[in-house]
């Protein structure tokens, strides 16, 4: 840290102020915005914070004059975060941060107009990230890491002075969607459905007023809520949404999406060109998607067990491990093709002998039952038309499009 | 009658509105009514309502109302014949009369508060006070009775009551008496102010009388006459009546001094004979002339501040009563034996109901205390410390224990009186603001920080704000008050009982600072705001007894049944004697350790404690009011303890003992015990140590018995290993014991539960079979909860690890094998399940058979060979059927008629093999009722099974 003089400090600190005061006299949510983002790490930022750590007593400067001392539930704090935020102490950070956001939005309240929302987006965001790191910090302490929970909490609260008619209702979503972020990382997305139901069923103000990045963080979550929920046409839907309006140039958020709507588009049949997971860098699905189309059972098993636990975490794994019906299914396809091209009028009886030899060459080890059981599967859940008769052992299947195709539509289950 | 209480308490507080309202009703009856009750505006209705049909059901009600018109007019006929119906309503009145008690006996708990202040004999008034409770007690569950069967009834009784008589305070009786609380604690949750009410009617016959007397209030004199008719019920009224009528005549000319009042004052008068008749005439031989014109005066001149000087009076009138009380009581106790019949149920209710209403009353007093507590609490204080020896068994009730405790450590950091007095305001309004807004009773106080102690010169302009209010509770816990805390430890009572007087005398200078303080607000103040302290006062008093009442019956409810009135009379006298000598010694003790040095110490010990025991003191919440009233358990274990720190250091103060050695350790030496959710403090002689524990768990490994017996026994080794707070790998064992054992029986409440605490016990490192449950764990995942999510994450949290131990790799594989719908290799699974995965998945068993007949069937043409279904569907074990064929063939029967149950098409093909036929039954398979369903979901609670369980 280079060396302050005492005047450069309290020059700094003074002149923070001054900022801070004239945004809010001339609404100017922008630059108001930028003194508020602690975690930007601007240099301008640093410097104030430098010169907190050597001018020790700003609290003075903030009461001494009228002008400051107006918002000094606001700025006192903010100033002692920025101070422990530049020495890392992040939990201490956070607290005064929680503080200040606090005193800040009882002051929003009171704003008539919107015209700060932007400083509260710079609010709802910083304190999601300080709480997370701050969390960071008591963990490696071996403390119970509790920020990101405080700091859902708070965010729940601004969600309450944004949900109401008026004008900051707009806000609204971006909050929802700070929330959501933390009610993903906590694990509590169960939380997330109040605040779903009062975003969906107010009928004030109409979903498509949000700004659009607010849209597309919202339905990329609420999309993969839905995989959860195992609703594949409604998550197909929100994620496409997604996908459809989010920022061509925000690679990183549409690899994102795709993630999810990847393997939503797969259970519904639809499978992706091997250039789409190329350019962004989906490799994982690289194999799954062959499988499909081989019918591969060994492949997509494999697949599967390499990338379990990514796949666990993202929760697509159950998604694609229900894909293996579909690989079935292409393999009797190709049986009875190979079939049809030897002997038309044969072809659509496919014997289960045919079947478990053609899953031994995919070294899949599976019994006679076992494959009938696996047929009579196909057959119950649509994949296959046609009959098994268990006498003979053999599929029979049927002459008119003994292999539907899903064309968007999950699997019957 | 209900008016009669609100008669009653006007008459203290505020006499002379109280007149000028009763003129109004003169004029205009019901009107007038409606009037008095705007102060609770949902009663209103309700109310004129009876007034107007007297002879409605709700008679009971009526007749009460009518009194007041009576007396208007004078007529003491009409009087009577409303009377005479009420008693008729025989369920309405007993109803009525339970109802009287609290408030009857708020007005007499403001005597107390008085005499205090006008240095009136205590002692007298103890003893009156104790004698009073032997009598009472044997009423007690009877009248409970009553009440509990006229439980609607009560509610409008109570509002009007409130509405009539705390018209001047609003607020308050909208608090405290609000209809909903009692509605929504449900039928006995009333009870709590019921026993009480019972106690103190009777009681309050005695002193009511008086009371009214002395006053010449009318009002009172029929609420107390309405409540003896109560009491004595239809038959016994008659004659009553008759006596009534002869002393009225005296009464008349006996009283006849106060001009407007003359005939009121009759009819007060004849009230009191009708309960005793004997005694009536001593009083206004004994009592002083010149007081009694005194009240007069009062009465006339109507000014708010005289009513203060009405007390001395009340007092005097009080300590003349004490043998009316006794018939009184006589009267109860006869009245008592014609309720009897209708008992029994309710006894039986009673029993049952306990617990529930323990866990309630808390709550409800939340709700209801607020309002008054908060202007009223110097008084009880006073009251409580001064008659601390007398009263102690009523008080613990009265606030939180935790609360008291808080106080106590609060003015126990004080370094003279000026201080003391400071932390005193400062905690009034504290208490004021969480009564106020409902937290007294949901605070945790034990956690609560202690406010700053305030600076001498700094201390006048202490605000209220909300960080001082959240300290103050602790006033209240007055040293005595702590000894009742489970968690403490009690001395031998004779130790303590001669330090008694002493400990009395300091004690009462604490509570005069409070009075003094107390009276300079008053007189500085407005003189209503006074008249708003007493009447609260009056009603804290009530409250308070109600509570110490309450109190006491978690300790008596295991033995409700047969020796509930026995014991109240024998244990309750007894245990307040004891409670006495030690409460008192307490404050002794507190006051001996008052050094500076010392008060910080036990700051902070008592604030480790707190944290230490977090869970405990969530119990504490509930705990205290048993414990306040003196469990024998808790004193039973903490006297052991205590007994101990005496001998390490005699000098040693009471908060020096290490509380982790208050754990139990047992000294049970038998195996066996059956399982019993305790109730109160354990008691060490029951508890089994840990070298018996794991006997008994062998016990229970070899034992033959059946799965209930087996649970019962684990049930209570839980508990022992609970209490004694033992965690290792014995507390494991017993807790995977359990759970298997749980599993075979299909009994997945109870697995639930241990397989929770397994979870924590392996998250702390303790050793034990962890992969075989979690494997049960991803079990109950896959197989009870539809969440994908769920799954996946449990999932995610296996580790490498666990993924490769054969147990979880199996229930992995049965989750995929169920995801996939996979029955073929659903069955293969069960069949070489480890451990008891076999018992978790018999619980899918059921419907994935379902799933796959209907796959089959929709799948299959055009039939499929049953033995091919039972084979594939585990109806058949591959090992039996090698060795024996006629197995195999009840296996085939056993499938078919599975398949049968379940709307399955068979026909029998030419080889002479059942089939099943897939097209036809592909429409008309169906789910059946399962035959063990039971309407409320658990089939583990079925009757039988509960008479097992119980025989």
């Amino acid at each position: 840290m280079a060396y302050i003089s005492m005047g450069e400090a309290h020059r700094r600190i003074t002149d923070y102020l001054n900022r801070f005061s004239d945004s809010i006299f001339s609404q100017d949510a922008l630059s108001l915005k930028q003194l508020i983002s602690i975690s930007s790490n601007s240099s301008s930022l640093l410097s104030l914070a430098d010169a907190l750590n050597v001018f020790q007593d700003a609290n003075r400067l903030v009461k001494q004059s009228d002008r400051f001392s107006q918002f000094g539930e606001i700025v006192v704090p903010l100033l002692r975060c920025l101070q422990n935020y530049r020495i890392n102490r992040l939990a201490e950070a956070y607290n005064s941060f929680e503080k200040s956001a606090n005193a800040f939005l009882q002051e929003f309240r009171n704003w008539e107009s919107a015209w700060a929302m932007e400083a509260l987006y710079a609010i709802a965001y910083e304190i999601r990230v300080l709480a997370e790191m701050a969390d960071r910090e008591l963990a490696s302490l071996g403390k119970t890491p509790e920020k990101l929970k405080a700091a859902g909490s708070f965010l729940m609260k601004m969600f309450g002075a944004l949900a109401g008619k008026g004008p900051k209702r707009i806000g609204a979503l971006n909050v929802t969607c700070q929330l959501f972020k933390v009610y993903f990382k906590l694990g509590t997305v169960n939380l997330c459905r109040s605040v779903i139901r009062s975003i969906e069923t107010a009928k004030i103000f109409d979903f498509e007023e949000f700004p659009v990045r607010d849209k597309v963080t919202y339905m990329y979550y609420t999309g993969r809520l839905e995989v959860y929920n195992e609703n594949f046409l409604a998550a197909d839907q929100k994620l496409e949404y997604a996908l459809v309006y989010c920022n061509p140039r925000s690679e990183g958020n549409i690899r994102m999406i795709l993630k999810y709507l990847i393997p939503v588009k797969l259970s519904l049949g639809i499978i992706p060109k091997s250039w789409l997971l190329e350019k962004h860098n989906l490799g994982e699905y690289h194999d799954i998607v062959l499988a499909l189309k081989r019918g591969d059972l060994r492949l997509l098993r494999r697949a599967l067990q390499e990338h379990e636990d990514q796949f666990l975490r993202s929760g697509v794994y159950l998604v694609l491990e229900k894909l293996e019906l579909q690989v079935y299914q292409r393999l009797v396809k190709k049986i009875y093709i190979i079939q049809k091209q030897k002997d038309p009028s044969k072809a659509h009886q496919v014997k289960l002998d045919v079947i478990v030899k053609a899953l031994r060459w995919l070294e899949m080890d599976m019994d006679v039952d076992e494959v009938e059981c696996i047929m009579a599967i196909l057959i119950y859940k649509n994949l296959m038309k046609g009959y098994f008769a268990h006498k003979s052992k053999v599929v029979v299947l049927s002459k008119q499009d003994p292999f539907p195709k899903l064309n968007g539509k999950p699997v019957n289950s | 009658m209900t008016h009669q209480g609100a008669s009653n308490t006007d008459a203290m507080a505020n006499f002379d509105p109280n007149t000028f309202r009763y003129v109004d009703i003169n004029q205009g009856a019901s009107s007038a009514y409606s009037s008095l009750n705007t102060g609770v505006p949902s009663t209103t209705a309700p109310w004129t309502m009876k007034w107007a049909d007297n002879n409605s059901t709700l008679n009971g009600v009526a007749p009460s109302s009518s009194y007041y018109h009576g007396q208007q007019n004078e007529s003491l006929a009409r009087d009577n014949k409303d009377v005479t119906d009420a008693a008729s309503q025989a369920v309405a009145v007993p109803s009525l009369g339970t109802s009287h008690g609290p408030q009857e006996h708020a007005g007499y708990s403001s005597y107390s508060s008085s005499t205090d202040t006008y240095g009136h004999d205590n002692t007298g008034y103890q003893g009156y006070y104790n004698g009073y409770h032997q009598q009472t007690s044997n009423t007690y569950s009877q009248q409970v009775g009553a009440y509990q069967t006229s439980g609607a009834p009560y509610q409008p009784l109570t509002s009007v009551d409130n509405s009539g008589s705390y018209a001047g305070s609003t607020s308050y009786s909208n608090t405290y008496y609000n209809t909903g609380d009692y509605q929504t604690t449900g039928g006995y949750p009333s009870d709590t102010n019921n026993n009480q009410s019972t106690s103190w009617s009777d009681g309050s016959y005695a002193n009511y009388p008086s009371h009214q007397y002395s006053n010449y209030s009318s009002l009172d004199s029929n609420g107390a006459h309405n409540s003896s008719t109560v009491a004595a019920a239809p038959l016994s009224y008659e004659q009553q009546y008759k006596q009534w009528a002869d002393y009225y005549s005296h009464t008349a000319s006996d009283v006849s001094c106060a001009p407007g009042t003359e005939n009121i004052s009759a009819t007060g008068a004849s009230a009191q004979n009708t309960q005793t008749p004997g005694s009536y005439f001593q009083k206004p031989s004994d009592l002083d002339p010149v007081p009694y014109e005194n009240s007069q005066d009062l009465q006339k001149s109507a000014s708010p501040q005289r009513s203060n000087s009405q007390y001395p009076l009340h007092q005097i009138s009080q300590s003349y009563h004490s043998p009316i009380q006794t018939v009184s009581s006589f009267d109860a106790r006869r009245v008592n034996k014609v309720q009897i019949p209708t008992n029994p149920r309710i006894a039986s209710s009673l029993t049952f109901g306990l617990p529930k209403t323990d866990k309630d009353s808390p709550t409800k007093d939340a709700v209801t205390k607020p309002a008054y507590v908060s202007v009223s609490l110097p008084k009880c204080d006073t009251k409580v410390l001064s008659h601390d020896a007398a009263d102690s068994m009523l008080k613990p009730g009265m606030f939180p224990a935790s609360l008291r405790a808080y106080v106590e450590r609060a003015l126990a950091r004080c370094k003279n009186d000026l201080q003391k007095t400071a932390c005193q305001t400062i905690m009034k309004e504290m208490i004021t603001k969480a009564s106020a807004d409902g937290t007294l009773f949901t605070r945790n106080w034990d956690i609560e920080p202690l406010f700053p102690l305030p600076d001498m010169d700094v201390h006048k302009d202490i605000s209220q704000k909300s960080s001082i209010v959240s300290a103050l509770p602790k006033y209240k816990r007055s040293p005595s008050r702590r000894s009742k805390s489970r968690w403490e430890p009690l001395p031998e009572e004779r130790l303590v009982e001669k330090l008694t007087p002493v400990n009395q005398a300091s004690v009462k200078e604490v509570s005069w600072d409070f009075v003094k303080e107390r009276e300079q607000t008053g007189s500085g103040g407005k003189n209503e705001s006074k008249e708003e302290g007493w009447s609260n006062a009056k009603f804290l008093q009530s409250q308070q007894q109600n509570q110490s009442k309450n109190s006491q019956r978690p300790f008596k409810k295991p033995r409700v049944g047969d020796t509930y009135s026995v014991s109240e009379n024998g244990d309750a006298s007894s245990d307040s004697e004891k409670e006495q000598g030690l409460t008192a010694y307490y404050s002794g003790a507190v006051a001996l350790a008052n050094t500076p040095e010392e008060r910080k110490r036990r700051e902070s010990r008592s604030k480790r404690f707190e944290k230490g025991q977090g869970q405990r003191a969530e119990m504490k919440h509930f705990r205290p009011k048993s414990a306040g009233s003196g469990s024998l358990y808790t004193k039973r274990a903490s006297a052991m303890v205590i007994a101990k720190s005496y001998e390490d250091g005699g000098s040693r103060p009471v908060e020096d003992i290490d509380w982790d050695s208050l754990t139990v350790r047992g000294t049970c030496q038998e195996i066996e015990k059956r399982y019993l959710r305790l109730t109160s403090a354990p008691d060490p002689a029951t508890v089994r140590p840990e070298e018996v524990l794991e006997k008994a768990l062998q016990m229970v490994l070899s034992s033959q018995k059946n799965y209930l017996y087996k649970c019962d026994q684990l049930k209570s080794i839980r508990q022992d290993l609970t209490v004694q707070r033992i965690r290792n790998e014995l507390t494991v064992k017993v807790y995977e014991t359990h759970a298997r054992i749980a599993l075979e029986a299909g009994d997945l409440p109870e697995y639930n539960q241990c397989q929770s605490q397994l979870k924590i016990l392996y998250a702390e490192g303790i050793k034990g079979c962890h992969m075989e449950f979690s494997a049960y764990n991803l079990l109950c995942v896959i197989l009870h909860s539809n969440k994908s999510r769920d799954l996946v994450s449990s999932m995610a949290r296996l580790s490498a690890e666990a993924k490769k131990n054969p147990a979880v790799k199996h229930a992995l594989e049965v989750r995929a094998a169920v995801t996939s719908g996979n029955y073929v290799l659903f069955f293969r699974l069960y069949k070489t399940a480890p451990n008891l995965n076999t018992c978790l998945m018999d619980l899918y068993v059921e419907k994935m058979r379902y799933e796959a007949v209907k796959c089959m069937s929709r799948s299959y043409r055009p039939t499929v060979p049953l033995s091919f279904i039972a084979e594939v569907l585990g109806f058949v074990s591959s090992l039996q059927t090698e060795n024996n064929d006629e197995k195999h063939t009840d296996v085939l029967e056993e499938c078919e008629e599975w398949l049968r149950a379940h709307g399955a098409c068979l026909i029998v093909d030419n080889s002479g093999d059942m089939q099943l036929d897939t097209k036809a039954s592909s429409s008309s398979l169906f789910m059946p009722e399962p035959e063990d369903a039971v309407a409320h979901g658990d089939a583990n609670l079925a009757v039988n099974d509960f008479l097992t369980r119980t025989a």
